[in-house]
């Protein structure tokens, strides 16, 4: 999973624009508890994914997070002992005592589960999305070299898939049976330093140690940026309006309460609204 | 193959319903009680009579049903109920179960029928552990410990014949019905033992010991100076009060995770008798422990203002 131009408004609409409206869209993952406001921002990013042609890399992601939010529920319902209604008695456990699994726990174990596949997508969607060295030319003013750092960091990732990718293949060579995953994460894994020093010395000898701060560059933003911009604004005001006003009511203990008044599906459908209306407009989009 | 699989999980399912396992929270009690106070019983936040408790009750679950509480680590701790909360120098709140201090977390303790469940905010520098009260009375003679109820015995020194009576009267008027054995015998495990004698008679037993070592080591705020003077401490576990002449003490204390033993004792015969004539659940209601001298009734620990 690496960044790649395609031709889709968010791809159009710039770094900043690019960085804020997905930072928008984890902000409101955090700030809201409600599972179909959760779900919304789910929903919201998965289709701006589609929307920005990088489905398939957004299904991968997802199909990886799933398990993992799967335990996430499962540890939650296990050590939370709060909760009024007992769906399963499990008695007396090794090292976790006397357990009962309660239906608010995991309810609740669900739904930070959910947040989580959220926040993976929301990187996800960055990663795909968001041109890297845009990133780091938005950032260098404010500090180059920490800028250099965080956009090295996210390549890193694709040149260890290469890496690994490269590895498996030189293994199917050879005689016996194919290597085990693990064993190709471990070979990969076990190479990330000497990449992290080849980076570093290839950076050394471009002189990057010697930069100074670059001038101020005022670039214009598009037609798309200022749409992703306010699109951004709009997620963010909309989660804390949401949060503060307890537009979406959510509480997991003692007793599950999540009263579904006609506010939380409006707001909800507002909120995938906001985060689908700038990719009505795909004018100018060609790479 | 599939016929040991099938066996394997026969066994399985059976292993696991017999050690308490299952879908759904189970089949329910009844007749708990759920009292909330602070510091040491003095100030009532609530009293809750709950006549049909649902399955899997726990300590927890049945007070946040019944209460507004706020929960710490995973819901193992409670750090609020009804907007009462501990704080930093050291209060916090602690729960009884028919006047016993629980081994385990309230999540962790089911509650069985009949249960008293205590819950007091209270300031804990003198002592981390009060291992038993008194304020559950006829606790914990009646229903016992998690669900079973034990023998009781009665050990009585020759010279509070009229106390000893009045006790084993107090106990039989609750259904509970106690063997008398002789003074130092020691009331041994899985039973409830009561000591009634003069400070001078019983100073030699366990229970003695344990509080004359003071509040840090058996729970109760008050010891003995000599056999002629009873002194109350405070929760800090100052002395602010000497009892002389015609003072008594009821009080129960446990060493380590045995079971209770309660003292029902005083400075002289008549301390004594005092102390046996407040043996009521009216009269222990809500108290640690109990200091009488004459007709007054004094709950420990004092208040420093007393």
């Amino acid at each position: 999973m690496s960044y790649r131009r395609r031709e889709s408004p968010l791809h159009a609409a710039g770094a900043l624009a690019g960085c804020a409206y997905c930072l928008a869209l984890a902000a409101a993952a955090l700030v809201l508890s409600s599972p179909l406001m959760l779900g919304a921002v789910a929903l919201a990013v998965l289709a701006a994914a589609a929307a920005a042609g990088v489905w398939p890399e957004l299904r991968r992601a997802a199909l990886w997070a799933v398990p993992f939010a799967l335990l996430i529920m499962l540890i939650n319902a296990l050590v939370v002992r709060d909760g009024l209604t007992v769906i399963v008695r499990l008695g007396q456990l090794p090292l976790l005592g006397y357990t009962d699994i309660t239906l608010e726990a995991t309810v609740y174990g669900a739904v930070l589960g959910l947040r989580a596949v959220t926040l993976i997508l929301c990187g996800a969607l960055y990663t795909t999305a968001v041109d890297p060295d845009q990133v780091l030319r938005l950032f260098r003013r404010v500090s180059f070299r920490s800028a250099l750092t965080a956009t090295i960091a996210t390549r890193m990732v694709p040149v260890l898939i290469r890496d690994s990718r490269r590895f498996a293949e030189a293994q199917r060579c050879r005689p016996g049976a194919p290597p085990s995953r693990l064993a190709l994460m471990r070979a990969a894994s076990a190479g990330v330093l000497d990449r992290a020093l080849d980076i570093a010395a290839a950076l050394e000898v471009r002189g990057y140690g010697a930069a100074r701060r670059p001038p101020r560059a005022r670039e214009p933003l598009s037609r798309h940026g200022l749409a992703f911009l306010g699109s951004a604004a709009t997620i963010l005001v909309l989660g804390i309006v949401t949060r503060v006003a307890e537009l979406a009511p959510f509480r997991a203990y003692p007793a599950l309460h999540a009263p579904l008044g006609a506010a939380t599906p409006i707001v909800a459908g507002a909120l995938v609204a906001c985060a689908l209306l700038p990719f009505v407009d795909r004018r100018g989009v060609q790479g | 193959m599939l016929a040991r699989i099938r066996i394997a999980l026969a066994a399985a399912v059976v292993a696991a319903g017999a050690s308490g396992c299952g879908l759904g929270p189970g089949p329910g009690t009844a007749d708990v009680t759920l009292t909330v106070t602070r510091d040491f019983g003095s100030g009532q936040v609530a009293t809750i009579t709950r006549s049909k408790v649902p399955g899997s009750e726990t300590v927890m679950r049945m007070l946040e049903r019944s209460l507004r509480v706020r929960t710490r680590y995973g819901g193992g701790f409670v750090e609020s109920i009804d907007g009462f909360s501990g704080t930093a120098d050291r209060r916090d709140w602690f729960y009884y179960v028919n006047g016993i201090e629980a081994p385990v977390g309230a999540a962790s303790t089911v509650v069985h029928r009949g249960d008293r469940i205590w819950w007091d905010l209270h300031d804990w520098s003198a002592t981390e552990s009060i291992p038993a009260v008194v304020g559950s009375f006829p606790e914990p003679f009646v229903h016992g410990i998690g669900g079973r109820r034990l023998p009781t015995t009665l050990e009585c020194a020759d010279d509070v014949a009229r106390a000893c009576s009045q006790v084993t009267n107090a106990l039989d008027a609750d259904g509970v019905p106690v063997a008398s054995q002789q003074l130092g015998t020691g009331s041994g495990s899985d039973s409830l033992g009561v000591v009634v004698g003069t400070w001078a008679d019983v100073r030699d037993e366990l229970v003695a010991s344990l509080i004359q070592r003071g509040p840090s080591l058996s729970g109760v705020y008050a010891r003995f100076a000599g056999p002629g003077e009873l002194q109350l401490l405070d929760p800090r576990g100052r002395v602010v009060r000497a009892l002389t002449a015609g003072a008594g003490l009821i009080a129960a204390t446990a060493h380590y995770s045995s079971e209770p033993i309660w003292l029902i004792t005083g400075t002289d015969p008549t301390g004594v008798l005092a102390a046996a004539r407040a043996l009521t659940p009216a009269r222990l209601r809500d108290h640690f422990a109990l200091a009488v001298s004459g007709s007054s009734d004094m709950p420990l620990p004092l208040d420093g203002a007393t």
